[in-house]
């Protein structure tokens, strides 16, 4: 509650205005955990963590998306989750959002268990296929969030002012989002995420459907976390980004955690010692481990 | 765990998003239109030639029609219905079966009891089933999901948020057809706002059920056609267990009354609500009563204290399941 309360009392971020020279996201880069008096060194962890979905008729059935996984991602800095598809990085991201239940293993988010859910009043989420309800506007979303993260009313409509210019979308606030692009849509579910000033960002696959401004929009927002002290989750295909981006990765394969560590350290040929891309160091690891694959 | 701070806060913005739903896809407008329709017809209702007298106390509430108007029961000051009530503004006319206040009820009686109560719940109940099943889709709630908001909450919010919407919209209709029937006939007759608690609970009880449907199937289709086919088995219920109290059905074998007992006690009981409003009009004074209604209350098996509460109960017991069923949902 102590924590809770003084995370209520938290400076508010300087969500600056967009365009040319803009300010970062985050105007104080005083590291969360020593400014809220927390000894948290972990954003989330993962316990010999397995997850059944349930098939078939009375749930007789069942497919295995997580198979035994213990990760943990450490707080502050930016962390990949790679895999090929099918490979339960998803699945893992809705254990830790409380969205699905672990069949067994236990996980952590910011340092308490799962069904302390005023956490989750700490973390944003942004996935890759929004469906927010068409009949609200831009700002009317944000603020719709914003509540239900318990972000204070006289910092409501400030907060979401900012969001939309930085975004982009301010001059489209009053409109309902039934006439917004993909792409549109894709920064306002950004936006989402940020409304509360999480310190621990979630994002799974979250350029997909961004032009190439709304992707250097979201490199902005890692970087600025990432300065800020906080912790980013980042589920990617794009592996330049991820590249570009992380500071530590985990690989999963077929539901299972089959390499986990510092970014530099994949990108380094154990035989060789020479640096090598993403991509050719993720190929073999692929290869040797996908057997059948999971959901 | 749940944070009640986090639990109120969920509900009030729930409540607030429904409303706002309502508003933007013109379900608002839609029923708020019909309401002025509904008005429009009870201001062109007017009443002639029904002269209006205190009734004595001992006095039975009885008419002779108006053919029977002969110079020797007028001159034994036996009343006799006189006068004709108009609709449509003159459209349409028929006699006064008694007088002008009794003949402006069995219209509130019709407005409430069988425009409202049927036809409006049923349409609201198909206008807004479609609330929760796509607000339930994975695509756009799993956001929501993702915050501090107990997944209780979500959903009792969303519920309680479309039951004050048909509540305000209940108010709306009989406010605006009882002024406007008081306004054209001078018939004021307080009564017809039990019309309001009737329809809201009739509402809110079959509407936890689509919450039930709505949640277990994610489906609107499920939700509508389970929804209506769940209050037809309700009242066929309700009809059949008032007609085996009052009379001996042939071929009715014991272990059919006992599926009856249990169905009854268990189900909601839409005609015995509709019951405690006639109860509540007086409807017995002036209308023809519901003969299965009618001899439950004759043989005293008719009681609208418990069916109140066991309505109410039911619908509780649903939300409860729907709720647990939501909360242990894979997203």
């Amino acid at each position: 509650m102590k924590g809770a309360a003084k995370a209520r009392g938290r400076p508010s971020p300087g969500f600056p205005i967009s365009g040319a020279g803009a300010a970062p996201i985050m105007s104080y880069s005083v590291n969360v955990r020593q400014h809220r008096g927390l000894a948290l060194t972990t954003a989330a962890t993962f316990d010999k963590v397995e997850k059944t979905y349930k098939t078939g008729l009375f749930g007789r059935g069942g497919v295995a998306a997580v198979r035994g996984v213990t990760l943990t991602v450490p707080a502050g800095g930016v962390f990949g989750l790679l895999g090929p598809n099918r490979a339960g990085k998803t699945t893992l991201v809705k254990l830790l959002l409380s969205l699905s239940a672990p069949t067994a293993g236990t996980v952590t988010r910011l340092g308490q268990p799962l069904d302390q859910r005023s956490t989750l009043g700490r973390v944003g989420y942004m996935h890759e296929n929004h469906a927010f309800p068409r009949y609200l506007t831009a700002s009317e979303l944000l603020a719709f969030y914003g509540g239900l993260s318990a972000v204070p009313s006289a910092e409501l409509d400030g907060r979401v002012e900012k969001l939309l210019e930085r975004v982009g979308l301010a001059d489209r606030k009053s409109e309902p989002i039934a006439r917004f692009s993909k792409g549109m849509v894709q920064r306002l579910g950004l936006a989402q995420a940020l409304v509360n000033n999480p310190d621990l960002l979630v994002l799974d696959e979250p350029t997909e459907g961004l032009d190439l401004s709304g992707r250097q929009l979201l490199r902005e927002v890692v970087r600025e976390f990432k300065a800020a002290g906080k912790t980013v989750l980042l589920v990617s295909h794009v592996l330049p980004e991820v590249q570009e981006l992380c500071d530590r990765v985990a690989v999963l394969v077929a539901g299972k955690v089959v390499h986990q560590g510092p970014l530099a350290d994949l990108l380094k040929d154990a035989k060789t010692g020479k640096e090598r891309a993403l991509e050719g160091a993720l190929k073999p690891i692929y290869e040797r481990h996908d057997k059948g694959g999971a959901a | 765990m749940t944070h009640y701070p986090d639990a109120i806060r969920t509900v009030r913005w729930m409540v607030r998003d429904t409303f706002r739903q309502s508003v933007a896809t013109k379900l608002f407008w839609a029923m708020l239109g019909l309401t002025l329709l509904c008005a429009a017809f009870c201001f062109g209702i007017t009443v002639e030639g029904a002269i209006e007298r205190p009734r004595h106390p001992a006095e039975l509430p009885t008419y002779l029609p108006k053919g029977q108007k002969t110079p020797e029961v007028v001159a034994e000051g036996v009343r006799v219905a006189d006068g004709k009530v108009t609709l449509g503004y003159g459209l349409f006319e028929y006699p006064v079966t008694k007088n002008k206040t009794d003949s402006v009820r069995v219209i509130l009686i019709w407005l409430a009891g069988v425009v409202a109560d049927t036809v409006g719940v049923l349409l609201a109940l198909l206008w807004t089933a479609g609330f929760l099943p796509t607000f339930l889709e994975p695509a756009a709630v799993t956001v929501l999901l993702a915050k501090p908001a107990p997944r209780w909450a979500v959903l009792a919010g969303k519920y309680l948020g479309v039951v004050l919407f048909v509540a305000l919209q209940s108010m709306l209709f009989v406010g605006a057809t009882w002024f406007a029937t008081g306004a054209a006939t001078g018939v004021w007759d307080g009564t017809y706002w039990f019309a309001v608690p009737l329809l809201v609970v009739n509402f809110a009880v079959f509407y936890a059920v689509s919450a039930l449907l709505a949640v277990c199937t994610r489906s609107t289709v499920v939700s509508v056609f389970g929804t209506l086919l769940f209050w037809l088995l309700c009242w066929a219920m309700n009809f059949t267990h008032h007609k085996l109290a009052a009379e001996e059905v042939p071929g009715t074998t014991r272990a059919a009354g006992v599926l009856v007992q249990v169905g009854y006690w268990t189900l909601p009981k839409p005609l015995d609500l509709g019951g405690i409003f006639f109860d509540a009009m007086k409807a017995e004074e002036y209308a023809t009563p519901i003969p299965e209604l009618a001899a439950a209350k004759a043989r005293g098996s008719f009681h609208p204290e418990l069916a109140v509460v066991t309505s109410l109960v039911f619908a509780a017991a649903a939300l409860a399941v729907a709720g647990y069923e939501f909360r242990h949902m894979d997203y």
